[in-house]
């Protein structure tokens, strides 16, 4: 019940927040941030509740009940470590992206709102589903509100960027429908009933083109929503045509569903075929690393540069799920949530300095430090997290992966490797060019206030503490990896 | 009494004309009718339970009698939403409740019949009073036009359709749908058969009879659009169905014509969308493309042996399921045109541009105007989610993938033009000055219940899919 819970009550928050917004824009703000604390207080408790559960596997919470008993879809969802922590991922950037739209959206407030929590609601019912179709339901609830935030309060493009984002992502999105629907039907011709039941359709005994065939569909959709290269073309559009709050929940949240699906509905759920595909994946992930990493280098766009290094970052998300052993496994999880701190941070970063010079040209600032010492501080040091220290939260991620990644595939390990040395350069490079440098004389501007400073601290707070101890995450995230079936270890895999 | 429905609505019709006669007055007209449509709808239970009476011409049995519900549902929607409108007229407009009421009695009557003559009369009334519902605007040319083009065309496909009837006649000698079941192959039987699919095609509108979808949905008045949009194929339909799931074993050329005739309206319908300017056109190649999707599963629907048993009725479920969908989509979409157009103007407010802005000076209308637009393109929590994978499970569990491919690569292509009116009206709008018009109560009641029934069945599906069981167990 409380999981259902916890996909309702932003849900609700947010259909109540929009005719609130129309006359009260704070109560407004203020009601979105209520729901997601309330939903936050559901899910912090759940991580120690009683396992009652039938299915094996280290299930934390499970619910239970009939949907379309027609075509045996339920509502079944179940919580492991995994979709807990990335439930409260989502729950926490979540209410990052209502403060930081405090002061920033004048226009529609209840109608933006209201968007951000469906959106919000859509992702955490991904991170739960365990039917094939209630997962695709909400894997399109979450679009829809996102493709509003970007096209009502984007920038300059918004219209082309929120028509590239939806297309791609719909599109991709009928793919996991075909293959869904064409597994549940192979498995009901065996079992003679039709189920999207997560656990019966895992023992469906498939051909090996047919498998492959369902595994391709779930694959393409997972990566173009990863934003793997060569799919990743709407990533920089849509990044920087986004508000900061869309963009902060694009990067830091929506792009973790396509490595969540990527773990549970195809590493998991068609492991033989993973497996096969396993080789196109590390070496697609190889050049999303460089081509990423390359192309953030080029940027003279501080919020198209940030979104850029996205696609770099994920790239290692991609090594990592399809090395299969559990040591990259647990770093993809790491890296997941440190990026999305990381990103996070970054983007609420850009959204406040081009809120103050209205400009995201790097070429037009400089000399950052001496105006703002305060946001170009916190700015160096999320850059330089990203970039992977050691000591912080991304570092950590990353060693796992390649580490893990050596075992089993010691040339693409390298070839990502190599990747890094572009991102010092495209880090070093942000910083020297937005923050140092001579200052603009003519320019006044406020620096950070107390509401950025506190969202700056927790944030940063998180990433050492990622970096430091980031014992506590392995632990939630360990046990839900048995889940994912045993790690068939590296025999499949030629370097 | 099997047939209560049809005499209740011809009753119907006739009080309304005394009605008319006696008073003008447009809401005791529309009154009247809707009185008419909702006591056809409450004898269907008991037309189910009576014996029957008439087995030359009608067939009344829990598949037609359900259709027949469908029908006057959609028929009473379309009603009120045409209050709406008409009620901003100034001029006579009393007459088109009646020309809806007739309309709605040929639809049932089509849907009902047991043989072709019973096919051509229902048919026959329905197209008539169609051509009066769509000119009805008489000092726009655009609904004159529509109305003439509408008049010619269709007396084209009855022409094609009284040929075909005539060499089936002629070839089995008889004119009841039961003997063109018993009779094999014969020549002229086929030949006749072509030539009602032609009528059927144009009735559907599928591609290559498609030509005069865009114009007269463009021309007409939108509540006349709407009619036209879902009733004729609601009922064209049906008999098609009931043809299929009677037996009637298809010949491989006719799989292959269905198949080239869906791929090409999947294809050209929405490839045509993407370049109007129009909503009503853009929703004229919409339906084109729907149906089109719609043959997806109607094909499988024949249910041959070597799909296996269950094949047959999932694909008939699916297909009745999205029809269903696409009544209340169509429905729901005209009626916001008809909200926000006033038919003493030369136009409606049919052009994209005209619902730029709508979130801001209309969020309500524009929610449900989105919700539509969702369930048109297939997106949960719309209906029409649910209806596209119904379409999807069909095909794919009888391995049509060539068709299911297509229907993806048509879908992506749909989903721009639909995206692009919710993205313009999320626009600010033109002018910040005039405050809209109001919208009459009986619209927002309509439009309400639409988009109640968009989302409730798009989120809960079970009842709908249970009665449509029911009428095809």
């Amino acid at each position: 019940m409380s999981l259902l819970l916890l996909i309702l009550v932003p849900l609700i928050g947010g259909t109540l927040a929009w005719p609130l917004g129309r006359t009260y824009p704070t109560a407004c703000r203020l009601l979105c941030l209520a729901a997601l604390g309330v939903d936050l207080a559901i899910a912090i408790p759940l991580l120690h509740g009683p396992a009652d559960l039938s299915e094996p596997g280290a299930w934390l919470a499970a619910f239970d009940a009939p949907w379309i008993p027609a075509f045996g879809m339920d509502f079944r969802f179940g919580l492991d470590g995994i979709s807990w922590l990335l439930t409260v991922l989502t729950i926490i950037l979540g209410m990052f992206s209502i403060v930081v739209s405090w002061r920033d959206i004048h226009h529609g407030t209840g109608f933006f709102h209201a968007n951000l929590m469906w959106s919000l609601a859509g992702t955490i019912g991904v991170f739960l589903a365990l039917d094939l179709f209630l997962f695709f339901y909400f894997w399109e609830l979450m679009l829809v509100p996102m493709v509003f935030v970007i096209a009502i309060w984007g920038h300059e493009n918004r219209r082309r960027a929120a028509i590239k984002f939806f297309l791609f992502t719909q599109g991709s999105g009928l793919l996991i429908l075909i293959s869904i629907i064409a597994l549940a039907f192979l498995n009901a011709s065996q079992t003679g009933r039709l189920t999207f039941n997560y656990f019966a359709l895992q023992h469906t005994a498939l051909s090996g083109t047919a498998s492959y065939l369902i595994m391709l569909g779930l694959f393409i959709a997972f990566v173009v929503k990863l934003a793997g290269f060569p799919v990743h073309v709407w990533l920089p559009d849509t990044h920087t045509e986004a508000p900061t709050a869309g963009s902060v929940i694009l990067a830091s949240i929506l792009l973790k569903t396509g490595a969540y699906g990527l773990f549970r509905f195809v590493a998991a759920l068609l492991p033989a075929a993973a497996h096969e595909i396993a080789p196109v994946a590390l070496w697609l992930g190889v050049a999303s690393i460089l081509y990423g990493a390359v192309l953030a280098y080029g940027q003279s766009d501080l919020k198209k540069l940030v979104a850029y290094t996205s696609i770099s970052h994920m790239g290692f998300i991609l090594i990592g799920i399809f090395v299969f052993n559990t040591l990259a496994w647990q770093g993809v999880i790491f890296l997941l949530i440190a990026h999305g701190v990381s990103t996070g941070a970054l983007f609420i970063i850009v959204g406040a300095v081009q809120h103050r010079l209205h400009t995201r040209d790097l070429g037009r600032m400089g000399g950052l430090w001496t105006d703002l010492p305060k946001l170009s501080s916190f700015g160096t040091f999320f850059i330089l997290a990203a970039m992977g220290l050691p000591g912080l939260g991304n570092f950590v991620g990353e060693f796992l992966i390649l580490r893990g990644a050596y075992a089993a595939a010691p040339a693409v390990t390298i070839a990502a490797a190599i990747g890094l040395v572009p991102a010092a350069l495209y880090s070093l490079i942000a910083i020297q060019r937005a923050f140092h440098g001579p200052a603009d004389p003519a320019r006044a501007v406020p620096d950070f206030g107390i509401r950025e400073n506190a969202m700056m601290l927790l944030l940063a707070a998180a990433i050492i503490w990622l970096g430091v101890y980031p014992q506590p995450v392995l632990n939630i995230a360990g046990p839900a990896l048995g889940n994912l079936t045993p790690p068939l270890q590296t025999a499949m895999l030629r370097p | 009494m099997n047939a209560a429905p049809l005499l209740i609505l011809a009753l119907a019709v006739a009080a309304l004309l005394a009605v008319i006669c006696i008073r003008r007055s447009h809401l005791l007209a529309t009154g009247a009718a809707l009185l008419g449509l909702l006591a056809a709808m409450a004898s269907i239970p008991f037309a189910l339970r009576a014996p029957p009476a008439m087995p030359a011409l009608f067939a009344f049995n829990a598949a037609s009698l359900g259709f027949m519900f469908i029908i006057l549902a959609a028929a009473a929607v379309i009603l009120v939403i045409g209050y709406g409108y008409w009620q901003k007229s100034l001029g006579p407009r009393e007459e088109f409740p009646l020309l809806l009421l007739i309309a709605t009695l040929g639809a049932c009557a089509l849907t009902a019949a047991a043989g072709f003559i019973a096919l051509f009369l229902g048919l026959e009334t329905m197209t008539l009073a169609m051509i009066g519902m769509i000119a009805y605007p008489r000092d726009r040319a655009a609904a004159e036009e529509a109305g003439l083009k509408y008049l010619i065309l269709s007396g084209m496909s009855s022409g094609f359709l009284l040929f075909g009837i005539g060499l089936i006649e002629l070839a089995t000698g008889s004119l009841s749908f039961a003997a063109v079941l018993a009779a094999p192959g014969d020549p002229l039987l086929l030949a006749g058969l072509a030539m009602l699919g032609v009528g059927a095609g144009f009735k559907l509108s599928v591609v290559p009879f498609h030509f005069w979808v865009p114009d007269v949905y463009a021309g007409a008045a939108a509540p006349a659009g709407a009619y036209l949009a879902v009733i004729p194929k609601l009922a064209v339909l049906a008999v098609l169905i009931r043809l299929q799931a009677a037996g009637v074993a298809p010949s491989a050329g006719l799989l292959h014509a269905v198949t080239i005739i869906a791929i090409l309206s999947m294809l050209i319908g929405n490839l045509l969308a993407l370049l109007q300017e129009n909503f009503k056109r853009i929703l004229g190649y919409s339906s084109i493309a729907h149906l089109g999707y719609l043959l997806v599963a109607w094909l499988p629907a024949w249910g041959l042996p070597a799909w296996g048993l269950a094949a047959g009725t999932v694909a008939r479920n699916a297909v009745l399921f999205y029809l269903v969908t696409y009544a209340i989509t169509m429905a729901g979409a005209f009626g916001v045109i008809a909200s926000i157009s006033s038919p003493d103007e030369p136009r409606d407010a049919d052009r994209v541009q005209d619902l730029r802005g709508m979130f801001w000076t209309r969020p309500a209308l524009a929610a449900v105007l989105t919700l539509v637009l969702l369930s048109l393109a297939g997106i949960p929590p719309a209906i029409g989610f649910i209806a596209k994978m119904y379409i999807f499970a069909a095909g794919i569990h009888t391995d049509l993938w060539l068709l299911i491919g297509t229907m993806v690569a048509s879908s992506v292509i749909g989903l721009f033009y639909y995206l692009n009116i919710i993205i313009v009206m999320a626009q600010r709008p033109a002018s910040a000055a005039a405050t809209p018009a109001g919208i009459a109560w009986s619209s927002r009641a309509a439009m309400a219940a639409l988009s109640a029934l968009v989302i409730g069945l798009g989120v809960a599906p079970q009842p709908l899919i249970a009665m449509l069981r029911w009428m095809f167990p």
